[in-house]
């Protein structure tokens, strides 16, 4: 583990009090079996509402927050800048550095500053989920930099990291073919739950002890071109019930393009206010 | 991944190729090149294997060692993936690797991590798998997945017996005897098979000539029953929804045929035993 020498420490080894808890607190099943716990249902495409707002980071070219239940993240996009090319390959088109960063208080369990493997995996899907949205060509020799920062996690992290970096870039006016929006789905035998919370998507409120069909499922998509540019699973999944799971997010996506489509033309309006003539 | 600079007129040749189902080196598009399996290489790990794919070298040892479980799950035991890449630009490509394989391992039904348990809450067995790419010539998820699918079946975990003593501590020993181990079961471990999309179809195995020609790839990790662990889609490209589906099927068809003639020459090289013919490094 990589030492953090810039702050100052608590103790080596400490440990969360959840731990102590007693299990049957945990374990508790919900009473009916079509009831999420937020009341939305089950097997329905039944996203969370969202709340979007966009350029409140006035440093930063462009930015975006987006709370979706309680998962919080907020998006701030630098660029295009000039990049010091240390390697000669492809100066025809421009280059796109993600990072995505969990705030050490925004899960259960508090993380640490020093981004860990998780963290890069997720910036790297991240990363590849936005590139085939941005006209990179347009920008030959610069890098565009996406900075997305996790305030709070109640599941479903990298679907809305996604959307939310896809406004910001649209907010810092970078030129791209499609908005990139991300819905995610947990699925649990023979139902599925879409944008699941953190408790759900961990398997605590488990409606069957069925082994068959447990996984999680994230897509990223372009609505206008029907392109999914990411996707990432895991879980033990029938090839069906993956099939299945694609078009349900794809769907999810396609409830939520509306919504960040109005949010990204009220935002223009607030920028460049329409003359009076 | 490491790249090739493919001319223009190539792509053409290899798009048009693998529209016909005929590629540069005269396989369909589902087959793979030749792969050679040699395992317990490496007398000081407790399961190595070494898998040859055309001109990708892996070479993969297993280590146990004895540790304390994850305060969360004190039954279970748990996996670390550990990758090591000579020369420029490898750490990007290895943490990929190291994530994706986790990803793939990780859930509960790969490796029953029950068994590794010696006492719970207290101790368990840590296997660490150690991934060495000597030499990569494009599809090295592929080669990876087999490799540890050997290796695990390959491992020999020595029995370890708990004796209580007189002041109610608990005492570890080891059998005398070298041959009393353990083995693991691998018939759920997933293997992982690559897609990349070329032209219009995809191909299994891609070259590094066929990886430069494509705009994305979908990897997919199957068990031998066909279920699959995960799904996830890399390069820079986007797919479309349809491909995205047709590559699954493919994937999943593939890689459940790729499982039983595994196992099946797994456990001929395990019966030959003393007998067999080392071939090592430099076959």
């Amino acid at each position: 583990m990589p030492t953090d020498t810039k702050r100052v420490r608590g103790p080596e080894v400490s440990q969360s009090p959840s731990l102590f808890l007693c299990k049957n607190a945990v374990k508790k099943s919900t009473a009916s079996n079509d009831a999420r716990v937020d009341g939305r249902q089950r097997g329905q495409v039944d996203v969370r509402s969202v709340f979007v707002r966009c350029g409140l980071i006035s440093q930063a070219k462009g930015s975006a927050y987006i709370e979706a239940g309680n998962t919080k993240l907020i998006c701030c996009v630098y660029g295009p800048r000039e990049t010091e090319r240390k390697d000669e390959t492809d100066m025809k088109s421009g280059r796109l550095i993600t990072d995505m960063r969990f705030a050490p208080f925004s899960c259960r369990e508090r993380g640490s500053w020093i981004q860990g493997s998780d963290e890069k995996d997720l910036s790297l899907m991240l990363l590849e989920s936005l590139r085939p949205g941005v006209c990179l060509q347009k920008y030959p020799r610069s890098q565009i930099e996406v900075n997305v920062m996790v305030l709070e996690n109640d599941g479903a992290v990298l679907a809305h990291a996604v959307t939310c970096a896809s406004m910001a870039l649209v907010d810092a006016g970078i030129e791209m073919y499609d908005l990139v929006l991300g819905c995610s789905i947990r699925q649990e035998g023979a139902t599925y739950l879409i944008d699941p919370t953190f408790l759900e998507e961990n398997g605590y409120n488990l409606a069957s002890g069925s082994r068959e069909n447990l996984g999680s499922l994230t897509v990223a998509f372009l609505p206008s071109l029907n392109q999914i540019s990411g996707l990432q699973s895991d879980g033990e999944m029938g090839e069906d019930t993956l099939t299945g799971g694609v078009r349900t997010c794809i769907e999810g996506c396609f409830k939520l393009y509306p919504v960040i489509q109005q949010a990204l033309s009220k935002a223009v309006r607030r920028k460049a206010p329409p003359s009076e003539s | 991944m490491a790249t090739v600079q493919v001319s223009e007129a190539e792509k053409v040749y290899i798009l048009h190729g693998v529209r016909d189902d005929l590629r540069v080196d005269g396989r369909g598009c589902e087959d793979y090149r030749h792969m050679e399996i040699e395992t317990d290489m490496v007398s000081n790990t407790d399961g190595s294997a070494k898998v040859t794919l055309g001109h990708t070298d892996v070479l993969v040892g297993v280590k146990a060692e004895m540790g304390k479980p994850r305060p969360m799950v004190p039954d279970e035991v748990h996996c670390c993936f550990a990758w090591k890449f000579e020369g420029r630009g490898g750490d990007e490509l290895g943490m990929e690797l190291s994530n994706t394989l986790y990803k793939v391992f990780n859930n509960r039904y790969s490796v029953d991590l029950k068994s590794l348990c010696i006492s719970p809450g207290e101790h368990c067995w840590v296997l660490y798998v150690d991934v060495l790419l000597l030499q990569c010539d494009g599809n090295l998820f592929d080669a990876i997945s087999v490799a540890i699918k050997a290796a695990l079946f390959n491992t020999k975990i020595p029995k370890v017996h708990i004796s209580e003593d007189e002041e109610g501590g608990k005492e570890i020993e080891l059998s005398d005897d070298p041959y009393d181990c353990m083995r693991l079961n691998v018939e759920n471990v997933p293997c992982i098979v690559t897609l990349c999309k070329v032209g219009h179809r995809h191909v299994v195995d891609a070259t590094l000539q066929e990886k430069a020609c494509s705009v994305a790839s979908l990897i997919i990790s199957v068990t031998h029953k066909g279920t699959v662990t995960c799904v996830r889609k890399v390069g820079g490209g986007s797919l479309d929804p349809e491909s995205i589906f047709e590559m699954t099927e493919t994937g999943k068809r593939v890689g459940k045929a790729l499982h039983a003639p595994l196992m099946a020459l797994l456990q001929e090289e395990e019966s030959l035993g003393k007998k067999r013919q080392k071939v090592g490094f430099l076959g």
